[in-house]
């Protein structure tokens, strides 16, 4: 099979923007996803596309791929909406890949948008819960920061995690976020601030909830052929893995663990021919303050139980063995549903190209972690330099 | 003769009380007459959950199956719609059989009283249900008003034996009515016409049973207010000694259809040697009186003094009187028939255990969570008491619009994976559900809950029941 890489990634700022649409959005991200590519590109050799949204708002359900790629002019090339909630972008960058290494395709586009901030309070809440289990789940009352909640709950049960643990994460997060100008909510907070902000599905508060957020990002996926006339630096696709869950947590064998990014990562390991110690960087899906905690333990950055004195020694700050989450996170940077997945590529991508508004040092390698829902659908993906690994 | 009768009887009162003292404290003045607290509703109740409460009880205290019951007879006067029959929703979340036949009484106060004669004169195991929840206006009438159920399993060698009935008719419209459409429960407040018109039709109906005065032990009478039952009884009628056994409304305040049938499970419970009676009268002109002999066991009049105080605001909260339940449609629904496959696992609790491997999965449907084949999974009972393993208490702004009415009437609420058994010992699953009647904040991981039949929330007009958990502590 051939290889895969990524030769330009861009987002639109992500936050509220009552004036766009998601077609501008998108307009946005793919003109800086251009941008970000070194060599002359030629739009019309793009020959594919997969674009990721939930359709929050009933604004396009149907048809919503070809209603951003023929706005953009990319007039004719098969399109394709990509829908796994959260994960949606995360599973079009997969297809994206998946076309490009079975030889169909030598340059494709992933993405995803999302219009969360211009409808009625009512109309977003109806919305949000629409990715759950909505049969049970829904109608015990929850939304998704209501069974992340539960799931904390068990986590502080079973390891004697704290409401300080989950709010180090809020502090991170807004701390590297504060840097990033395409944040939704760039500032930094303390861990006062974040220990005290109001319930919102108690032991989970304000400032353990990610916003809802407007967005778009793109990434451009390329074969070998392609993507070495494009560029000298191009990124590659070392692992790829993915896996579903139970829609429902009650479904699910752990509370404490989300069994689809533990099988997403370790095919994602294996196909990368490393393991987590051999990242240097990663973005994970940090929803909510204890999915981050979650995140480090199913991606093998430490053992159950162990995510809050990860967190508590600095080893995932941005100047500790591990970085995570050096765009802000989801927390900071922002959480427009189908966007967040190519979004996190846009941070792998700068951080391997040196160009990232948290740069770490000099990294080779990072992974990034996408979650559906409350764990229904989960992709890892991990990128590595070429520059350096095939010089 | 056959010694048909009550069996065993159940009664539930809500938890919520709220004093005179505090009503009269917001109006200056406290229109119930002799009534101390009165029974406040959470926002989830009405009268088909109280019914299933009070019935299960008395299955409980008869140590009967649901299996032997043979009819229901549902009574109330504030049905949660006006038309639809309510009984079926009462014989699916008490897991009573398909054949059961069902009769539906309401239109007065007596309604209880033509349950229960139906149920007397019918053949086999008769549920006798009312359960009411009456509000009116909440400057007058509405003060008194309360809540709560009463049922009665009616059968053949029953502990209490029915000895008699009897009946008066006087037409005297106005002294109790609500009008088409309307929610609230009014009077022309004509005192002296309406004292007068229950007073002399009830003792129509008692002088019509025939029964001595000396040999009535107990008596729950008509008891709108705490005066009322003693102004029947007066002149002779009956021992005011006799109308004390009976008279429940000090406590629980005005239940409608209710309170004169759960006056008479404590007037069963505390009965001698002697007769047990029961008068009930229906505004528009109507009065119906039982005699019963022997006693019920129990202390279902215990739980008259149970409860919880909430604040005159709280309980105008609970019971919707201050709450707009509007909601927005969207993005999530689940349609009325794909709700109706799941009543079976939402009342009865039940899961599937695989024939392949054993284990459960919940729902029971599709494919095996643990070994993941396609089954056709075993219908396996789960314990009605399980233990929380994962917590959450949404908080303002946190509910999903479908509960935004909930929450605004009974606060922030806990949502809950309760870990259930199987009843037969073998596996555990996990159900998400709501948490009711308890300090939402305070359950933890680990704690036992119950079940109890709750009303999840409304769709297009059509409620929704399902099983929520109250903590057994």
């Amino acid at each position: 099979m051939s290889e895969a890489y990524i030769v330009g990634a861009g987002q639109s700022p992500f936050g509220s923007f009552p004036d766009e649409t998601y077609r501008s959005l998108f307009d946005t991200a793919f003109d800086r996803t251009l941008e970000s590519v070194d060599g002359e590109l030629d739009t019309a050799d793009i020959e594919e596309a997969f674009i990721g949204t939930l359709g929050v708002g009933g604004r396009q359900i149907g048809l919503s791929g070809p209603a951003v790629t023929e706005h953009l002019g990319l007039h004719g090339i098969p399109t394709t909406r990509v829908e796994n909630a959260c994960a949606s972008s995360g599973y079009s960058l997969r297809s994206a890949v998946a076309a490009v290494k079975s030889g169909m395709a030598d340059l494709v586009l992933a993405g995803g948008y999302e219009v969360m901030t211009d409808t009625s309070s009512d109309h977003t809440k109806w919305w949000l819960g629409v990715s759950g289990e909505t049969e049970w789940e829904r109608l015990s009352g929850t939304t998704f920061a209501g069974v992340y909640a539960q799931m904390a709950s068990a986590h502080m049960d079973e390891y004697g995690t704290t409401k300080e643990d989950l709010s180090r994460v809020a502090v991170k997060n807004h701390g590297n976020g504060a840097q990033n100008p395409d944040a939704h909510l760039g500032f930094e907070c303390s861990l006062e601030d974040a220990v005290n902000a109001p319930d919102v599905a108690d032991p989970l508060n304000l400032y353990h909830c990610c916003p809802t957020t407007d967005g778009a990002s793109a990434v451009l996926v390329a074969s070998e052929d392609v993507a070495f006339d494009l560029t000298d630096d191009p990124i590659r696709v070392a692992g790829v893995g993915a896996a579903s869950g139970r829609v429902g947590l009650f479904q699910r064998p752990s509370l404490t663990s989300i069994p689809a990014t533990k099988e997403a990562a370790e095919q994602a390991y294996e196909m990368a021919g490393v393991g987590p110690e051999g990242l240097d960087f990663a973005e994970v899906h940090d929803c909510f303050a204890i999915a981050e905690l979650l995140a480090y333990e199913d991606l093998g950055f430490c053992e159950p139980g162990e995510a809050g004195t990860l967190l508590r020694e600095g080893r995932t700050d941005p100047d500790g063995e591990l970085p995570v989450n050096t765009s802000g996170g989801l927390k900071s940077k922002g959480h427009p549903i189908g966007a967040t997945g190519t979004g996190q590529v846009v941070e792998a991508f700068k951080q391997l190209r040196g160009k990232a508004s948290v740069q770490t040092d000099d990294p080779v390698r990072g992974l990034t972690h996408n979650v559906g829902g409350s764990g229904g659908g989960v992709t890892v993906h991990v990128f590595e330099r070429t520059s350096e690994v095939e010089p | 003769m056959s010694s048909r009768g009550i069996a065993a009887a159940g009664v539930y009162v809500p938890r919520g009380r709220v004093t005179a003292e505090d009503v009269r404290e917001a109006w200056g003045a406290f229109q119930g007459r002799g009534i101390d607290a009165k029974a406040v509703p959470a926002g989830d109740e009405d009268a088909v959950t109280m019914a299933v409460a009070a019935a299960g009880r008395a299955l409980e205290n008869s140590a009967m199956s649901p299996n032997a019951v043979d009819a229901v007879a549902f009574a109330t006067t504030t049905p949660p719609v006006a038309e639809e029959q309510l009984a079926p929703r009462v014989v699916q979340a008490l897991g009573l059989s398909s054949e059961t036949r069902t009769w539906h009484h309401g239109q007065s106060t007596a309604a209880g009283a033509d349950a229960l004669e139906t149920a007397l004169n019918a053949e086999g195991t008769v549920l006798a249900v009312v359960a009411d929840a009456p509000v009116g206006d909440p400057a007058g009438s509405d003060h008194a008003f309360g809540a709560g159920a009463a049922a009665f399993l009616v059968d053949d060698d029953a502990a209490v034996t029915f000895a008699g009935v009897g009946s008066a008719t006087d037409e005297s419209p106005g002294v109790r009515f609500r009008e088409a459409a309307e929610e609230e429960v009014a009077s022309l407040d004509i005192t002296g016409y309406e004292r007068a018109a229950i007073r002399e039709t009830t003792r129509d109906a008692i002088a019509d049973l025939g029964l001595d005065a000396d040999r009535i032990d107990a008596a729950s009478l008509h008891q709108p207010n705490g005066s009322m039952p003693y102004r029947i009884a007066g002149e002779g009628v009956v021992s005011n000694g006799a109308v004390a056994e009976g008279t429940v409304v000090d406590r629980i305040g005005d239940a409608g259809a209710a309170t004169a049938a759960i006056g008479l499970v404590a007037a069963l419970e505390t009965g001698g040697d002697e007769s047990v009676l029961a008068a009930f009268y229906g505004s528009g002109g109507g009065a119906v009186a039982f005699a019963f002999e022997g006693r019920l066991d129990g202390d279902e009049a215990a739980t008259l003094d149970d409860g919880e105080r909430v604040s005159y605001v709280e309980s105008l909260r609970k019971r919707g009187i201050v709450v707009d339940g509007d909601v927005a449609g969207g993005g999530a629904n689940v349609s009325l028939p794909t709700w109706r496959r799941t009543l079976d696992s939402r009342y009865a609790l039940t899961a599937g255990r695989c024939p392949a491997c054993g284990a459960l999965s919940f729902p029971g449907e599709g494919a095996c969570d643990d070994c993941h084949e396609r089954v056709e999974f075993e219908r396996a009972p789960l314990s009605s008491v399980g233990t929380v393993a994962a917590r959450t208490v949404i908080g303002h702004g946190g509910a999903p619009p479908e509960f935004v009415e909930l929450q605004q009437r009974d606060g922030a609420y806990g949502a809950a994976l309760v870990r259930l058994d199987a009843r037969d010992g073998d596996g555990s699953v996990l159900m998400p559900a709501q948490l009711t009647d308890c300090d939402h904040e305070s359950v933890a991981v680990g704690d036992a809950v119950r079940r109890t039949v709750r009303r999840i929330y409304e769709q297009e007009g059509v409620v929704r029941y399902g099983a929520k958990f109250t903590p057994t502590e």
